[in-house]
């Protein structure tokens, strides 16, 4: 298509992080540097976790069309990482717990919006063909947004020592969602064949249903006094 | 924000040179990145003819191709890529596209022609030599349809059709739901071609008593002709010619290799190139054999000249000549042969004799002995054509196809194109019988009409004739396309090595200055369909964009309220306090 229709799904996916960024009050707390840090984070868990990949997971070479479960499982696994790395963030970063979660997953989200879709948006949606598929990159991006938020803040509630023992279990139970949903979507759509649509729309199901629960211990238990 | 992006971004430089090549080397990657060449559907897309023939431009004097397609429903043409298919083809809707100033023409022919109907084939086969000799300017293609193509063209139809109706909202939710095609190809202009050499092939059998006796002159063009050259695979013509020579080669060699048998007549075999551009390959052979050398078999005593065109199918046979055969020479002689022959041996076959004059005031010659004639040497053709403007000459459907009718056995008349082998080898026996009696002077010994001479070990082979037309039909023979060291030169030359002495090679090239014909390449194309959205399509596309980030952004904004509710939700206590 032309430079105008990858002016339209640049605006859908970029105009998200910024509004975020505006109206949480980041700006405010001049919270640019440690956003880019976040970021510079993600992209050496990033490279350790592709080093871990190419080292520990042969390719594998089954038929075409034959899901292999157990290795995009244990691939899936892999993404634990991405908890060590936000809690590293976290750690490193003093101040209120909305603060920290907001800078984590602001700086994790924007890196890898920067770094896994513009190049394909540059690409892609610049050149002559028409696909729906960058505006669904685009759609993707925001979803990921709300993605990485809800994930920081239950990594943030899982290392806090203050933590009630009736509340460990649903957080848990959180985390391991958020580590393995990306697989889960996987699984959906090679189940039931869903279509890129309907798949977008699982997925945004999927991720407003936990980024609720999440905030709704967040605000049960760090909010009630 | 953007104070302090470039503050960081400030540090970033002053502080170290790597991080900074690791920012700017893609960044600079990115922007003179080409746009990709990845599209909704590739396909080989034939070119129509283009060449000039004594200083005539003919056929389609263009090859790029950037556009939007369209179907010939569509109200406006202007620049736009009409896509045509054979089913419902008319030179009429042809010639409106031209008229509109279309940006070019794509006809879909289907992969197997024998499944259309014949009177569309036959209309479309009267077409092509109008296609090429009006000069076009826009690039003609032609394609062959598979389902990815036809799913283009359909989806091209529909939006074609529905234009200029209907209101605007029905015309906004076109827009989005509907799908364009940009066509491109991705080849160069075409240019002409320099230096490029016409081959011709020839060889001989030398009659006993050496070089006095008179030589007999057996003469085939190769080369096959069509609107698009990459499509014309010739069968009929002039497959057809090239398979009887070849055969005839095999049968006269084995007569001439027994002492016994070895006749009193030089046999001279010339297989020419060039044969659809006013027998360039003959003329050339003609120039240096009585022109340019002291000895040639062709210099004196030629019995005569016999060119074979065009006899793969048909149950009438017609010896074309531009003069009448005199009594006692021997041309009347093979006249008299091939009479007696047919009538006595194949009595279904029509032979009859037409005669014509060279009109040298034509552009081009009708037939191939006419180029002999011009010369004073005695010819003529032998075809199964009544008129040398038989459309099956100058056909891309012309193909190698066993007709049905045919398979059945059923005496029905084979109106189709393509070679009938039955025919094929009662036309190459007939030729053969009567090149024999007149060779060894059987009917002046007193031999009827019905004595058949190649029976037994002799037979002509029908699975010698198959096999060469399969061979020759496997690839486009188009003029343009088979250059000195193509495969089928070097078979041909070849094969005609197994069976005859001397074989040479003669190559024509166009003058420089003055060039006779003239080639352009870019034939065959890959073209690419796109898949393209009208640019209110992107309009739309913003506006709904800025509504959601407007929704977005209150939502974002009054994120407190939902916070509140969670909040008395998960703490129904709290709130009485």
């Amino acid at each position: 298509m032309t430079l105008f229709h990858f002016g339209n799904c640049f605006a859908l996916a970029y105009f998200p992080y910024f509004i975020t960024y505006k109206c949480s009050g980041l700006s405010e707390y001049n919270a640019f540097w440690r956003c880019v840090q976040a970021g510079a984070t993600y992209l050496f868990v990033q490279l350790c976790k592709m080093l871990f990949l190419a080292t520990f997971f042969p390719t594998w070479e089954g038929g075409a069309g034959v899901y292999d479960f157990v290795g995009e499982f244990m691939k899936a696994t892999v993404d634990m990482a991405d908890l060590l790395g936000l809690h590293l963030v976290m750690s490193r970063n003093a101040g209120k717990g909305e603060y920290k979660i907001m800078v984590a997953a602001m700086g994790w989200a924007t890196a890898e919006l920067v770094m896994s879709r513009c190049i394909p948006l540059w690409v892609g949606a610049r050149g002559i063909e028409f696909d729906w598929k960058y505006i669904q990159m685009s759609f993707d991006s925001n979803i990921s947004l709300v993605h990485y938020i809800a994930m920081a803040a239950v990594v943030w509630m899982f290392t806090r020592y203050d933590l009630p023992k009736s509340f460990r279990l649903p957080v848990t139970v959180l985390l391991g969602l958020c580590v393995y949903k990306a697989f889960l979507m996987e699984l959906f759509i090679h189940v039931f064949h869903l279509g890129s649509w309907t798949a977008l729309l699982v997925k945004a199901v999927l991720t407003g249903a936990i980024s609720l629960c999440s905030l709704f211990l967040f605000v049960t238990h760090f909010h009630s006094n | 924000m953007f104070e302090e992006a470039s503050e960081v971004f400030d540090n970033m430089f002053k502080s170290s040179f790597p991080l900074t090549f690791i920012v700017f080397l893609p960044a600079v990657l990115i922007l003179v990145s080409p746009l990709p060449a990845e599209a909704a559907h590739e396909f080989t897309v034939y070119r129509m003819q283009q060449y000039d023939l004594q200083g005539q431009p003919y056929g389609s004097r263009n090859a790029i191709l950037n556009t939007e397609a369209r179907t010939v429903e569509a109200e406006v043409l202007g620049r736009r890529c009409v896509l045509m298919r054979l089913v419902d083809f008319s030179y009429e809707k042809y010639q409106k596209a031209l008229r509109q100033s279309a940006g070019a023409v794509v006809i879909i022919l289907p992969k197997n022609v024998s499944t259309m109907p014949q009177d569309i084939v036959q209309q479309f086969m009267e077409l092509e030599p109008e296609f090429v000799t009006t000069e076009t300017i826009v690039p003609v293609y032609f394609a062959l349809e598979d389902d990815e193509l036809l799913s283009i063209y359909a989806q091209t139809q529909a939006s074609s059709s529905s234009q200029g109706s209907s209101s605007a909202a029905e015309v906004l939710l076109h827009t989005a739901t509907a799908n364009g095609f940009q066509m491109v190809t991705s080849g160069a202009q075409s240019k002409a071609v320099s230096d490029w050499a016409i081959t011709s092939l020839e060889g001989r059998l030398a009659g006993a008593g050496g070089e006095e006796q008179p030589t007999i002159v057996l003469v085939t063009h190769y080369d096959s002709y069509g609107v698009a050259p990459w499509l014309s695979y010739g069968a009929d013509s002039n497959g057809s010619g090239v398979a009887i020579l070849l055969e005839l080669a095999r049968v006269f060699s084995r007569l001439y290799s027994y002492k016994r048998t070895h006749a009193g007549y030089n046999l001279l075999f010339f297989v020419s190139g060039g044969g659809k551009f006013n027998y360039q390959g003959t003329k050339r052979w003609l120039e240096d054999n009585l022109d340019h050398t002291d000895s040639s078999l062709l210099q004196d005593n030629v019995a005569f000249v016999l060119c074979l065109d065009t006899l793969g199918s048909g149950d009438s046979l017609y010896l074309h000549v531009s003069k009448p055969p005199k009594e006692g020479s021997p041309q009347h002689a093979l006249l008299k042969e091939l009479e007696s022959v047919s009538a006595s041996q194949f009595p279904e076959l029509k032979f009859s004799m037409v005669h014509k004059k060279i009109n040298l005031a034509e552009e081009t010659l009708a037939w191939e002995h006419e180029r002999f004639g011009i010369r004073r040497l005695p010819a003529f053709t032998l075809s199964h054509l009544e008129n040398h403007r038989g459309a099956v000459r100058k056909s891309i459907m012309d193909v190698r196809s066993v007709s049905s009718s045919s398979l059945d056995g059923a005496g029905q008349i084979n109106t189709g194109p393509g070679v009938d082998l039955k025919k094929l080898r009662r036309n190459t026996k007939l030729i053969a019988e009567a090149l024999a009696r007149v060779i060894y002077n059987l009917t002046e010994k007193g031999a009827q009409g019905d004595l058949e001479i190649f029976t037994e070990q002799m037979q002509v082979q029908e699975e010698q004739l198959a096999s060469v037309v399969d061979w020759l039909t496997a690839q486009p023979r188009a003029t343009q396309l088979v250059d000195k060291d193509s495969s089928l030169v070097n078979t041909l030359e070849y094969y005609l090595g197994r069976y005859l002495k001397d074989v040479k090679k003669h190559y024509v090239k166009a003058d420089k200055r003055d060039p006779e014909f003239v080639f352009y390449d870019q034939l065959k194309q890959t073209m690419n369909a796109y898949r393209v959205k009208p640019a209110i399509f992107d309009l739309l596309l913003a506006v709904c964009i800025a509504a959601y980030l407007g929704v977005l952004y209150l939502a974002i904004q009054h994120f407190g309220v939902l916070y509140g509710v969670l909040r008395r939700v998960s703490q129904p206590k709290s709130k009485q306090h």
